[in-house]
């Protein structure tokens, strides 16, 4: 029978059009797969570091995404250190100019910077800050969040303290990278076990710096681009005004980001991967408004040189002494504790 | 007979397609039910809008809080907020009524037995579930954009981004525009499962009781962090992205992302409710 026929086609082909869908739905929801490892000329590590230091990647725009699991603490007030993914847009015009996208389900933090004046722009509470920059002043301060400068600043500070080298290639954003490695010296006393820095095959800017702390295979924290295109950007990214119904303020002078009190600079002690930092913490009623509050946080501990509380995460310790002093580092605790004691 | 034997099955007095579609929106359209629906889905932007005024400015963040003095981001919040649940309701009672409350009522027999090829059934069904969807969303942002212009009033007659540019006018509607779209897209995959929900039965309750038990169901997968992988297949996961029309410049990865997940589910329904509806007798 014809009809019967050409039912039983319609139904295979339904049968068909419905596995289509299950398929495409497979193939939307797999993860983008590593590539394989790129074929690269060698490169030795020395050259890779010079001209990391010597990149100068232009106008770029792209998508950076900071994979969190550092294991901090929940603090109240400060909601955004925990674990966790991050994504941020970020576009630079290479010469000083940037524009920094944070956005959330429903908003989303601006940070523009045109060389001269730096706004960040919140859109929860439609308030617009002020900063002026100096020009020589980097972009919008967009803290660890910018692989490249992170990536610099740690190749910079480890140098001296590391076992350099390059560990293979990598595809970071679809673009060919070398992995360039920075492991401590044996005398060096971390809680890491290396840094990994992507570092482009052709523009040598980092595309991502993944941190690994001992004794565990997937990486503390990470981040990196996953999506990048150099070339021109357009000039209005880097200008703002503030749309009307905005509360415009400035920013606190002097203060960077946290607002730290002056007269309270940080004292270093140690070099390289075994630094640890020491400073005051602001206190209780100087402390900024809806800043972190770390008063319960950490076990108690004490020594010679006083008692505290201890705060231990994957990759760091930090102790927050009864007398108002916070010592951190990348270290474990007998190392805060001598700091201290010094 | 001799006339239908030369012609061929598939064409003897088919009905043209156009009158097909034109006779579905109308039975569809005649349903009380439909109407009402649509009324009370104009009813929600202006029930945010007086909510919004009144509340003053600090009504809290989110998109709602966004619509304070920026009336055009009132539409994008409105279909944002319709869609959780309100949204795909509607078309999982046109999905209902298109099969099994045919089947309910013993009309759908006749429909089965006229000269219609199922092929085109269900594209008449399909197509009937659709037209109820875009009036749906089309009611929300109309009513949305014209609430949001009068009751709200606008940021100099254009919209405000949350990323704190002034868009004018003409690029504010487009942007109303696209996510009204968007929002059609998802509304099609619903309609499309509900669909194939409701070829499998005579009972409309059944659809409405799948589809936002489906709902549902996936908004408490989506909640599990250990579930973290499943939420690429969950239709759901991605039905905040219409914010992103609200970014400057705007990011269409995110509505891009489910749209295609929409038509895999959308080809899914289809394609399981066109096998489906050869077999069935009434």
């Amino acid at each position: 029978m014809a009809v019967g026929t050409a039912g039983r086609l319609w139904a295979r082909i339904g049968t068909g059009v419905a596995i289509a869908g299950a398929v495409g739905l497979g193939l939307v929801a797999m993860p983008a797969g590593a590539g394989a490892a790129p074929e690269l000329p060698p490169v030795s590590p020395e050259d890779l570091v010079t001209s990391v230091a010597q990149a100068n990647p232009g106008p770029l725009n792209g998508t950076v995404e900071l994979d969190n699991a550092l294991g901090l603490p929940a603090i109240p007030g400060a909601p955004e250190l925990a674990n966790g993914t991050k994504e941020a847009r970020v576009w630079s015009d290479g010469a000083g100019k940037g524009r920094v996208a944070l956005p959330s389900d429903q908003g989303e933090k601006t940070l523009v910077s045109d060389g001269t004046t730096a706004w960040s722009y919140d859109s929860t509470d439609r308030t617009a800050t002020k900063k002026a920059v100096t020009p020589g002043e980097h972009r919008p301060d967009a803290g660890a969040a910018d692989p490249t400068r992170s990536a610099a600043d740690a190749i910079e500070r480890l140098r001296t303290t590391s076992t350099v080298s390059v560990d293979g290639t990598a595809e970071v954003a679809g673009r060919p990278a070398y992995e360039l490695v920075l492991a401590p010296k044996p005398t060096e006393r971390t809680l890491l076990r290396e840094v990994r820095i992507a570092v482009d095959s052709e523009k040598r800017i980092p595309l991502r710096l993944t941190v690994l702390a001992t004794g565990s295979a997937d990486p503390a924290f990470e981040v990196g681009f996953t999506d990048i295109t150099f070339g021109p950007q357009d000039p209005a990214l880097f200008t703002f005004t503030p749309p009307p119904g905005t509360t415009v303020k400035d920013a606190p002078q002097g203060g960077d980001h946290g607002g730290r009190p002056a007269g309270a600079e940080p004292t270093v002690v140690g070099d390289g991967w075994d630094t640890v930092v020491i400073g005051k913490r602001p206190a209780q009623e100087q402390a900024p408004q809806g800043g972190p509050d770390l008063s319960q946080l950490g076990t108690p501990v004490s020594g010679s040189w006083g008692s505290g509380r201890l705060v231990t995460t994957a990759v760091a310790s930090a102790i927050l002494t009864d007398d108002g002093r916070v010592a951190a580092g990348a270290v474990p605790e007998q190392v805060l504790t001598e700091a201290l004691s010094k | 007979m001799t006339i239908t034997a030369e012609t061929g099955p598939d064409t003897r007095a088919a009905a043209p397609l156009g009158r097909l579609l034109a006779a579905e929106v109308r039975w569809v359209f005649r349903r009380p039910r439909t109407l009402v629906t649509l009324g009370l889905f104009a009813l929600i932007p202006v029930l945010i809008a007086i909510g919004v005024v009144v509340a003053d400015r600090d009504g809290g963040g989110g998109l709602i809080g966004a619509v304070a003095g920026n009336g055009l981001v009132l539409p994008i919040a409105a279909l944002t907020v319709a869609l959780a649940l309100l949204l795909p309701l509607a078309v999982a009672m046109a999905a209902a009524d298109a099969i099994a409350g045919e089947a309910a009522n013993g009309t759908l027999r006749g429909l089965l037995l006229a000269p219609v090829s199922r092929l085109r059934l269900v594209g008449v069904k399909a197509f009937g579930v659709l037209v109820v969807a875009a009036a749906a969303a089309l009611a929300i942002a109309v009513v949305g954009v014209l609430a949001g212009m009068i009751v709200v009033g606008s940021a100099d007659g254009g919209m405000v981004t949350l990323s704190g540019t002034t868009l004018g006018l003409g690029a504010g509607l487009a942007r109303v525009a696209l996510v009204t779209v968007w929002v059609v897209g998802q509304l099609a995959a619903v309609g499309a499962v509900a669909l194939a929900v409701s070829s499998l039965t005579e009972h409309p309750l059944v659809v409405l009781a799948s589809v936002l038990g489906g709902l549902i169901a996936f908004g408490v997968l989506s909640a599990i962090p250990a579930l973290d992988w499943l939420q690429r297949w969950l239709l759901t996961s991605g039905w905040s992205a219409g914010a992103d029309a609200l970014r400057y410049p705007i990011t269409l990865d995110a509505m891009g992302s489910s749209t295609l997940r929409a038509l895999c589910y959308t080809a899914i329904g289809i394609g399981f409710t066109l096998w489906r509806m050869q077999r069935r007798d009434a």
